[in-house]
């Protein structure tokens, strides 16, 4: 699409003696057409290849055009056509590559000793033979349950599987986790006892089709830019309600925010429902046909007056008013919600607080409805269903005997090596540590030396193991500090594998580039781990993770999630990633590929035996730690900046991204406060709970409400500061309420 | 891609290969705590096992190694020749050519912008810049702004103040009349007669970084590592073919588009200073990008408002000033000697050295010194290419007349140059040529002063400017004169120290004018920068100044004077005058963009 008036760019001019158009510094930039449908691009970066990778960072799932040059990734760009980002991409998918170059990154196995401060790179033998000897000893003397793991949702779908596997079945150990326990925990409970599986319903054009999005403790603008992208194709002008604390940039480009009080959100959602009755907003002939348990729970709210709601939540009577209008104006309400609901004390209710709005009006299953969780982790949900941690393999139960029975007979092996009680959760893991019943620990691919609750004691608990292995990219995490022996991972993009996205899509990572040193996929280290111990020969079928992912499409036959209509990697990759369920001979499109967005219910039949939904509800608990006399500030953590990315192992690695967002932990705090201390901006403030305090700059901004404090998670030290407290059904830990106090520092 | 030594088989390292158990015996690289009895551990024992591990060792480590996604996968876009994306932008560029007194121009929705900062690493990936290079910055607006407010169900006007935070995308806004262009002095910038789009040369550049001082939104950068700035040049060879630039192709939110807008109609907004709260000037370069919102009552401050940030402190440039200016003043009070003087011949000398040293130094704060030749280029709009040429001729002319007062006493130069000697020596001799070269080197002290106005700085304006560097210039040739005085003569006239004595007032109640500006005034950064980040060096320099310029002058006067007193003046004031000039450009505060979070 020329111009008209095309005009030569000025490059072409000639070189005179007085003026140097072009030359080798005019020429580092010079673009010519990249081809591959990538239009110019700087000449020394043009590929002889692309290819498409799915983004490692968070559970949007966006498409990464991969820049090939001989097989290896030399840039990247956004995938135009990949039907989860449309050719869009936050600044940490544009920065993926870089952080796999940074300079510690671990390139050999090191044994440590943490005490005197040494350690030695060793051979990749004598790391398996010191891994298996010191767990298989440990075990000896404390019992087999004495070794756990503690991984990620950042890992492929096939290693998850294959660590699971081996740890329960061919290791022996039962209590393993991930830090999925402390980011989609709550929605897995959630949806398991509303729906009858682990069921996210949506699609993301249902961001699109809604004429109303309701976000409850979640900030799209900032966690998952490209979903918010999806709201802005949005052509119904739809009404966009925020519920948070905060004013975050989400809230701001909201039709309505209500500002409740942190953790007023169960009375806040069951009020709602309340008024809805009330107003007689129920959609009884779905309510009859599709769910059990409303009447009860109409009954349950009743004291959840509008009088209850304000007093608690701080909304004024007009706002909640505005807010039930829209709820009964709209049409197809999608209601949205992310870490605000599921890291608090009650979490596992407030989201079915919200599971509930979505049944009793009938807005789920139809285009633009759907109570939706929106995932953390790239494959938190991959982690879900496959990682054989809380649930045995494809969402069944460890307990239930004809499940054991029925995967041995997948796998091709004996029953008995399948545990028959539930593994620990993460907290309980800790926990065991301290009293000594966990004496080794696999820490994979996960800093929980700085996310975990309460951090100083885990740090302090650390250093209580007789074995502390740490796998991953880095060698200089935080969480490595106390480990004996450390295990140099591949990242993403230097492995395959697949991941599951929010909206339930399984997508290919690809091996486009070389891992440094003897760095080596998770998959291989797992299968290095089965062979050293000796139980290599139960996943010799587990060869490659490609053939590992046909072993997961036979677990998943005839689950919710069956994927047996996915032939291989090459048909993901063609169909621009495949959504669950995808049977074999479900109906596909003439290319052999499903329909691009499926949501689920749209039958109003859901996983639980009678085919009904659940309304589940329970009374308020009491705040784990309200706010008091000595410590008068709430605290709340959470996402700081769209480049940032957790404990920034790796965001922090990207000088592009470094820019991105400020250099020092920082602490939003309201100007009224801030006066009240004799705090100005920028300068150092201390705050202190009762488990720690911690030194930041203080932004002082009308976007917190007065006596809350918001500290951005992805700085060390902010977890010095949290409360170790569980939501009772999910395990999650509480982010977002602990009682603090502030002063000058 | 930094890679750590391959390990690939055969180059690895050879390791024993005893029995486990004795391997852990062995190998007590790491005494783990509570050991345990190493006969009770089982696995390994069979050799086969461990033969086994080893192989699958290197299987897995040359797998690591081998890229078949090519191969193993379909290659959907080989021939695809038209841009992909070009779906997503089409009506985010402009549909015609800019007509004459137009041009192209970014404009910006911020009603749209969410604040994911996809543009700063579109632009970086998709341009390939190098790794802590960006075109593209964020920062953010905060403050309050008016919302319709829920209860409006009931009284549809009522409106309600609420918090706003805005995050604000920034290149460079490809200015009607650039500050970057006009400051050029080897004329590396263009601004296309066409598009109205401002591109750099590259290879042009001298690495001189005045354009960074001139521009009001700090959008050349400069690369230590190329030795020249770079900047956005709005992707001009994408759009040439009818591409979007590489923000504008990779907002999420399409926030970001090209338009063709009217130059007078920019100058106007300028004018009435419609561009954007908490920003530069509009009126200094006409920037031609539009913000564009609904949102009403905005009442909004850059995020980063009271943050103090130190600049940069330019080492040559400080000694090019300072020298060049005492270089000045050295020959203006030789010109003032008596033409029979034996102070003079000595003090032209100095002064002579004093302006090389100054002239050889600011070599060093070039990226590019090979191509500083060109620097005259830009005469006809850069007060940078102004300052070169004065100074050289300043320094040409100085250079004459010094050697004409010495070629006599110069062993091999008065041999060569015995046919010319009548010539020099009545060019030594005439007032007039002692006028010229005190009023070029004036002049080039002048244009120095302008160099830095021209940047419209507050803390650089024309009368800080012009009293610092004209101050230089009178303190130190007349503390030079003084010294040399009395290191020839054994004495001195009285009246220098007076000149001394009044300047040093001057300039200590100046800078403590300074030092004492209001915390609301447009220097309250310079001061703070003063006082607390650079306090020692701001310490220091007073204190020279006062030793310098009032004690040692004073001392003179109550019957003290020595050579020891002038030296002490000249190298107090010389060290003074370092030191201020360091300051003035570490205390500078820049004008510009709002910026980060805190």
């Amino acid at each position: 699409m020329p111009l008209p008036g095309d005009h030569p760019p000025s490059e072409s001019k000639e070189n005179s003696l007085l003026r140097r158009w072009t030359g080798p510094l005019t020429t580092d930039l010079v673009q010519n057409p990249g081809k591959f449908g990538l239009g110019r691009i700087p000449e020394r970066l043009v590929p002889n290849a692309t290819t498409t990778v799915v983004c490692g960072f968070c559970s949007t799932g966006c498409g990464l055009n991969v820049h090939l040059r001989d097989g290896e990734a030399i840039n990247l760009s956004a995938d135009t056509t990949y039907p989860v980002n449309l050719g869009m991409a936050c600044p940490k998918g544009w920065e993926a590559l870089t952080p796999l170059s940074a300079p510690d990154r671990a390139t050999a196995p090191l044994l440590r000793d943490p005490v005197a401060g040494t350690e030695t790179p060793i051979s990749w033998r004598l790391a398996m033979e010191t891994f298996v000897s010191r767990m298989k000893a440990i075990q000896q003397r404390h019992g087999p349950t004495s070794i756990a793991f503690l991984s990620t949702g950042q890992m492929c779908v096939e290693e998850m599987a294959l660590l699971g596997g081996l740890f329960k079945f061919g290791m022996g150990g039962l209590h393993c986790d991930s830090n999925t326990r402390q980011c989609m925990a709550t929605s897995h409970v959630a949806y398991k006892e509303s729906f009858g599986f682990d069921a996210p319903p949506f699609t993301y054009a249902d961001f699109e089709t809604s004429d109303t999005l309701v976000f409850i403790g979640a900030n799209p603008c900032i966690a998952h830019p490209i979903m918010w992208q999806r709201v802005l194709r949005n052509p119904n002008q739809p009404q966009i309600i925020v519920i948070d604390p905060r004013r975050t940039e989400t809230a701001m480009n909201a039709s309505l925010h209500l500002p409740i009080a942190p953790k007023s959100d169960l009375v806040f959602l069951y009020g709602t429902a309340q008024a809805l009755i009330e107003r007689g907003h129920v959609a009884h002939e779905f309510v009859r046909a599709h769910t059990t348990g409303f009447d009860a729970f109409a009954q349950f709210i009743k004291p959840f007056t509008r009088e209850r709601v304000l007093s608690e939540s701080g909304l004024d009577g007009d706002t909640f008013d505005h807010w039930i209008d829209l709820l009964v104006r709209g049409q197809r309400v999608s209601l949205w919600w992310t870490m605000g609901v599921n890291q608090g004390h009650e979490s596992t209710r407030t989201a079915q607080a919200i599971i509930n709005l979505a049944l009793m009006t009938g807005n789920i299953g139809r285009p633009g409805t759907g109570a939706n969780s929106i995932t953390g982790q790239c494959n938190a949900m991959g982690s879900r269903l496959f990682a054989n941690v809380t649930s045995l393999f494809a969402g069944r139960d460890f307990k239930r005997e004809t499940d054991r029975a029925e995967v041995a007979g997948i796998l091709d092996i004996p029953t008995s090596t399948i545990p028959s009680r539930d593994s620990w959760a993460y907290d309980q893991i800790v926990d065991g540590i301290d009293k000594g019943e966990i004496r080794g620990l696999w820490l994979i691919a996960t800093n929980s030396a700085h996310s975990w609750v309460h951090q100083e004691r885990l740090q302090g608990l650390f250093k209580k193991l007789d074995f502390l292995v740490v796998q991953d990219l880095y060698h200089s995490i935080d969480s490595a500090r106390d480990a004996h022996l450390i295990l140099p991972a591949a990242g993403w993009a230097e492995k395959d594998g697949t991941l599951v996205n929010s909206e339930r899509r399984f997508g290919l990572v690809k091996k486009v580039r070389r891992a440094p040193g003897q760095a080596l996929s998770d998959f291989a280290i797992f299968k290095l781990v089965a062979e050293a111990w000796g139980c290599g020969s139960l996943f010799e079928r587990w060869s490659s993770p490609e053939a590992t992912f046909q072993i997961l499409k036979s677990l998943s036959q005839g689950r919710p999630c069956d994927i047996t209509g996915i032939r291989d990697y090459r048909h993901l990759d063609d169909s621009g990633g495949i959504q669950w369920p995808f049977p074999e001979g479900a109906p596909t499109q003439a290319d052999g590929s499903p329909e691009t967005e499926r949501r689920l219910f749209g039958d109003g039949r859901f996983y639980t035996p009678d085919g009904r939904a659940r309304f589940v509800y329970e009374n308020p608990r009491p705040l784990p730690e309200p706010t008091c006399a000595e410590y008068p500030f709430v605290l709340m953590t959470g996402r700081g900046s769209s480049a940032q990315w957790h404990t920034n192992t790796r965001t922090g690695k990207s000088d592009v991204l470094r820019k991105l967002y400020p250099e020092h932990a920082y602490v939003e705090i309201h100007p009224d406060d801030a006066k009240a201390l004799g705090v100005g901006p920028g300068e150092k403030v201390e705050i202190s709970s009762r488990r720690g305090s911690l030194v930041v700059n203080a932004l002082i901004t009308p976007t917190v409400q007065p006596r809350q404090l918001f500290l951005p998670m992805h700085y060390d030290g902010v977890n010095k500061l949290t409360h170790s407290s569980f939501d009772a059904y999910s395990r999650q830990p509480n982010y977002k309420h602990c009682a603090v106090k502030i002063r000058r520092a | 891609m930094s890679v750590a030594p391959s390990f690939e088989s055969g180059s690895r390292p050879a390791e024993p290969a005893p029995p486990l158990a004795k391997a852990l015996v062995a190998e007590p690289v790491v005494p783990l705590p509570r050991s345990q009895p190493l006969q009770d551990v089982q696995g390994f024992e069979a050799d086969a096992g461990r033969s086994n591990v080893s192989s699958l060792i290197d299987i897995y480590l040359q797998e690591q190694r081998q890229l078949t996604a090519v191969e193993r996968f379909s290659q959907r876009h080989t021939s695809q020749a038209e841009h992909l994306q070009a779906r997503y932008y089409k009506e985010l560029l402009p549909a015609t050519a800019p007509k004459p007194g137009q041009q192209y121009a970014f404009e910006v929705d911020l009603d749209r912008c969410s604040g994911c900062k996809g543009c700063v690493s579109a632009c970086h990936s998709l341009n390939g810049l190098d790794d802590n290079e960006t075109w593209r910055e964020v920062g953010f607006l905060v403050g309050k702004e008016k919302r319709p407010t829920p209860k409006g169900r009931r009284i549809p006007l009522q409106v309600e103040t609420v918090p706003a935070i805005q995050t604000i995308t920034t290149a460079c806004h490809h200015c009607v009349d650039p500050g970057c262009l006009s400051g050029c002095p080897v004329l590396a910038y263009e601004k296309d007669p066409v598009t109205g789009i401002v591109s750099h040369l590259d290879d042009q550049c001298i690495g001189c970084t005045y354009c960074v001082m001139k521009c009001p939104y700090e959008v050349p950068k400069y690369s230590p590592k190329r030795g020249i700035v770079r900047k956005c040049d709005m992707c001009q060879g994408r759009l040439a073919v009818g591409e979007a630039p590489a923000c504008v192709q990779a907002c999420p939110s399409v926030a970001i588009a090209i338009r063709v807008v009217d130059v007078e109609e920019t100058r106007h907004r300028a004018v009435q200073n419609e561009f954007l709260p908490a920003s530069p000037d509009p009126r200094i370069t006409l920037p031609t990008t539009r913000y564009l919102t609904k949102r009403e009552g905005l009442e909004v401050d850059a995020a980063d408002r009271h943050r103090v940030v130190p600049q940069p402190g330019h080492g040559p440039l400080v000694a090019l000033l300072v020298f060049t200016q005492l270089a000045a003043g050295g020959f203006i009070a030789a010109g003032l000697l008596d033409s029979t003087s034996p102070v003079r011949p000595i003090l032209a000398a100095a002064a002579w050295i004093a302006l090389q040293i100054g002239l050889a130094s600011s070599v060093l704060h070039l990226g590019q010194p090979l191509k500083a030749w060109r620097g005259f280029l830009g005469w006809r709009r850069s007060w940078l290419s102004r300052e070169l040429i004065a100074l050289s001729g300043f320094a040409g002319i100085a250079s004459g007349l010094t050697l004409a007062v010495w070629h006599e006493r110069l062993p091999l130069v008065s041999g060569l140059l015995a046919p010319i000697s009548p010539l020099l020596q009545a060019v030594a001799n005439s007032p007039l040529s002692w006028w010229l070269t005190g009023v070029a080197g004036l002049v080039g002290v002048f244009s120095s002063v302008m160099v830095y106005v021209d940047t419209h700085r507050a803390f650089w304006s024309l009368r800080e400017t012009s009293l610092r560097f004209f101050g230089s210039s009178l303190a130190l040739g007349t503390t030079l004169a003084w010294t040399i005085s009395h290191l020839t003569q054994g004495s001195a006239s009285n009246t220098l120290a007076k000149v001394l004595l009044i300047l040093g007032t001057i300039r200590l109640l100046n800078a403590a004018t300074l030092l004492r500006a209001r915390p609301d005034s447009s220097l309250a950064k310079t001061v703070t920068l003063h006082l607390h980040h650079f306090g020692r060096t701001t310490l220091a320099w007073l204190v020279c100044w006062m030793v310098g310029g009032l004690l040692a002058p004073l001392a003179a006067l109550g019957g003290h004077a020595s050579a020891a007193t002038c030296l002490l003046a000249f190298v107090a004031l010389l060290m003074g005058d370092l030191l201020e000039r360091r300051l003035f450009f570490t205390t500078v505060s820049s004008i510009k963009m709002p910026g980060g979070t805190i």
